[in-house]
């Protein structure tokens, strides 16, 4: 089964790591978002990229699979520059990734076994519709969720649509697995079983693993390598360790979750309830 | 003031460019979706959901613009003694003008809604990036399918029209306004001619693909939140209604050249 539904597009590794970002300068009108930014990615590897909300994760993330495209700079693929390809020659290398979406992006319209098999669809020419049946469900057992085959994305849980979404990102067995905010959204422990799926699908597939999060219990469990973006720049990049210890006041205010000073400052000078012109009380 | 025209101008320009590009990738990915049979279940799908589940709409726009027709003008014909024309009048004009034009508003509002809301939904909840992050055309996938859909089934749908149109028209004019049947359907079958239906049929492909990019296009390009996807079916009815009137408009003038050049030619064949 893995044999038959293999890519047939392959390509041999750099080594200057499977994916690389040069000088990547990425802007929406006059809000500089990415500022000369470059980056390469260790293959094998599980990568964090974190930061404020606002800061550029997702558009970073969106950079390496080129669903944006550099306003200046180079994206690389195995050595391959693939920023200036048009989309046909993307989507033979697209087929190396899976990608998993903030909310899921599940296709409302398509059972989940449906939305699984997608991907094989496209690219794969299917006779056998028992072994693609056993496929799905393997991704789904690999996520924990054999069984729901026939149910649609209305009928699932916010954790379960991710999970569904995740078997769907890993259905064509990719080498890079992009996440995007994977426990956004989710309490503790639903994010704690997403942040185990992770480990393991890196494990079994040694895929290379980027992912982007401001949940720091999730990024310490997961990450190798983490980075962190500020004002559209890296502030930090290193291992756990190197990240806790960080001399930045930026990235410690970051990762210990604190309000930095001015803020508190401008929280504390602004107008409460008491000083409003109308109280909920006038209008009984 | 001038900074503000520039600035729209510009705007409109810009818009003008990337829905060009857009209709060309549509029709590149339109062409090769014909060729690969393994698309045909999407064309299908969308065939029923635009084409079938349009008919009982499409058919009532024709019934009422028959029946309106032949009241209004009973009046003026009456007048004249020419009450008898009716049927010519009416007849005429649904399968020339009024079926095709307001069965294509009616898809347009219709189909058109359902398009931009569904495209643009996905849109905003990144399912379109998500098509693409799998090695996916999604204009091959979403929009080609719709677009070929919709040039089939509106010709279709505007006969549809057509009949109910006439349908309408001979109801009001015989049973409710005792206008002589056999005088009535003499009078149309000598009035109207083949090249009259075949151009108000000629009209739907013209009709079905504009409602159809314009909608998509729309989908495709929507701003983010529920707010963009309302503001984005808004345009898309308003453009496609302003397009079918432009395309009317110039259709008429085309036809109405080639009639003129070669519709008295046809004794000769």
């Amino acid at each position: 089964m893995k044999k038959k539904y293999e890519k047939k597009f392959d390509l041999k590794t750099s080594p200057n790591g499977i994916l690389e970002i040069r000088n990547l300068t990425k802007n929406f009108g006059t809000n500089l978002v990415l500022d000369n930014i470059s980056l390469k990615i260790e293959e094998g590897k599980t990568t964090v990229v974190i930061g404020p909300s606002g800061c550029g994760k997702t558009v970073l993330v969106k950079h390496l699979i080129v669903l944006l495209r550099p306003n200046s700079g180079e994206v690389f693929f195995k050595n391959r520059r693939i920023d200036n390809l048009n989309e046909n020659e993307l989507n033979k290398i697209r087929t190396h990734y899976g990608f998993l979406f903030q909310g899921g992006a599940l296709f409302d319209s398509l059972s989940v076994l449906e939305n699984i098999i997608f991907p094989l669809r496209q690219h794969c020419k299917i006779t056998n519709w028992r072994e693609v049946e056993e496929l799905v469900k393997a991704k789904l057992s690999m996520v924990g969720l054999d069984g729901f085959q026939n149910y649609y994305p209305s009928n699932l849980s916010g954790g379960q649509r991710k999970r569904v979404a995740l078997a769907r990102a890993i259905a064509l067995n990719p080498e890079i697995i992009l996440y995007d905010e994977p426990t956004t959204g989710l309490d503790p422990i639903r994010s704690d079983i997403i942040s185990e799926l992770i480990l393991k699908l890196q494990r079994e597939l040694d895929a290379t693993t980027i992912v982007v999060t401001h949940d720091m219990a999730s990024a310490y469990k997961i990450a190798d390598r983490i980075i962190m973006l500020h004002n559209g720049k890296i502030v930090a990049d290193g291992d756990t360790d190197h990240i806790r210890k960080h001399p930045h006041p930026v990235v410690q205010q970051f990762i210990q979750g604190q309000v930095s000073e001015d803020d508190l400052a401008v929280l504390r000078m602004s107008g409460t309830i008491s000083t409003a012109q109308f109280l909920p009380r006038d209008f009984e | 003031m001038i900074d503000m025209v520039g600035a729209k101008t510009i705007d409109g320009i810009n818009n003008m460019g990337r829905f060009a590009r857009f209709a060309w990738h549509t029709l590149i990915a339109s062409l090769r979706s014909c060729a690969r049979v393994h698309t045909y279940p999407l064309i299908w799908t969308q065939m029923n959901i635009i084409g079938v589940r349009s008919v009982p709409v499409v058919m009532i726009t024709g019934a009422f613009v028959g029946m309106t027709l032949a009241i209004q003008a009973y009046g003026q014909l009456a007048g004249m003694g020419l009450e008898e024309y009716l049927g010519s009048l009416i007849n005429i004009s649904v399968v020339k003008e009024l079926g095709p034009v307001l069965a294509a508003v009616m898809l347009a509002g219709r189909i058109g809604g359902a398009l931009t809301a569904e495209l643009g939904t996905m849109n905003v909840t990144e399912q379109i990036d998500a098509i693409r992050s799998m090695g996916t055309d999604p204009i091959r996938y979403l929009v080609a399918p719709r677009i070929l859909a919709c040039l089939l089934l509106t010709p279709i749908l505007i006969i549809f029209a057509d009949l109910m149109g006439i349908v309408g028209g001979y109801l009001v004019s015989v049973v409710h306004l005792n206008i002589n049947a056999r005088a009535y359907w003499s009078h149309s079958a000598n009035a109207v001619e083949l090249w009259d239906v075949s151009v108000g049929v000629v009209k739907g492909l013209f009709f079905g693909v504009a409602i159809a990019a314009i909608s998509c296009y729309k989908g495709f390009t929507c701003k983010e939140g529920a707010q963009g996807v309302g503001q984005a079916c808004t345009e898309a009815f308003v453009a496609s209604f302003i397009s079918i009137l432009a395309l009317d408009f110039a259709l008429v003038v085309i036809f109405r050249s080639i009639y003129d050049t070669f519709w008295p030619l046809r004794s000769l064949v």
